[in-house]
């Protein structure tokens, strides 16, 4: 099994804005494009767009909430996106587990 | 602007010499973060990590600035600025290695220091995703095994 780099899932998840409000609708459990502009640098219109490409790609359910939609992450997609970050992007766990491999291994040939 | 701190402590059954060695050495270096590199050990060095094969489309290359070398106790270097650049604390990660005696070993404490939008989100979206939802333990060795066939393909 290798691991498929989703093109879209990808450039909506690159994003430092759509990071953030990803970070934001994890703490506060859900969202609007009113609550999330309230407290990120960015307009209203501005998270809408960005909600709307999250939307397209899965990463957030939208349900009616009153006048606005209300928006939450979705655990399956983020998985996937999360997956492919650190498939890519490689975490430090990954790297202290090979040092620790390679030391370790220089170690033991030393002392034979 | 938004500062963050990864921070991961580990326990190495090797002195702190061999493990200052693997962690400074480009030669090892390729082998933990399977980057290509080639750096003098030395405060203020520059270099390149090369992810990916050299000369193709996919290669990433990334910069690297040492920042304080004091064997075997500290390595400590700033990446991911832009090419060309300086290294400051506003366009890089700064990593800093500290290793201990410990027992017959080294207790190697490693910190990433940067702004969050350099990059340093894929930790915090991991911490996040853990510590809101309880898949994660079900999901996490499937992400080990996708790093480990990614680090084997390479």
């Amino acid at each position: 099994m290798t691991v498929a780099i989703d093109d879209d899932l990808w450039s909506a998840i690159g994003d430092p804005t759509r990071r953030r409000m990803l970070d934001l609708l994890l703490s506060d459990g859900a969202g609007t494009a009113t609550s999330l502009s309230a407290k990120l640098p960015v307009t209203r219109q501005a998270i809408a767009k960005h909600l709307g490409v999250l939307d397209r790609v899965g990463l957030v359910h939208v349900t009616p909430a009153g006048r606005e939609m209300r928006y939450r992450v979705d655990d399956a997609q983020l998985a996937r996106a999360v997956a492919q970050l650190a498939a890519v992007g490689e975490t430090w766990d990954g790297r202290l587990r090979r040092i620790k491999q390679i030391a370790e291994a220089i170690e033991r040939s030393k002392q034979k | 602007m938004e500062y963050g701190t990864i921070e991961r402590e580990i326990h190495v059954e090797a002195s702190p010499e061999v493990v200052f060695e693997v962690i400074s050495s480009p030669v090892h270096i390729k082998e933990w973060w399977t980057a290509e590199t080639a750096f003098e050990p030395t405060a203020g060095a520059t270099g390149e990590l090369v992810f990916g094969e050299r000369g193709t489309p996919g290669a990433n290359h990334v910069q690297l600035t040492v920042v304080e070398v004091q064997p075997p106790h500290l390595f400590s270097f700033r990446w991911v600025h832009s090419p060309g650049k300086i290294a400051t604390a506003t366009n890089s990660l700064l990593v800093t290695f500290e290793l201990t005696p410990e027992g017959a070993g080294t207790a190697v404490r490693m910190t990433e220091v940067g702004f969050r939008e350099m990059g340093w989100e894929v930790a915090v979206l991991e911490e996040a995703y853990r510590d809101h939802c309880t898949g994660w333990d079900i999901f996490l060795p499937r992400i080990g095994e996708y790093v480990n066939q990614m680090v084997a393909s390479q």
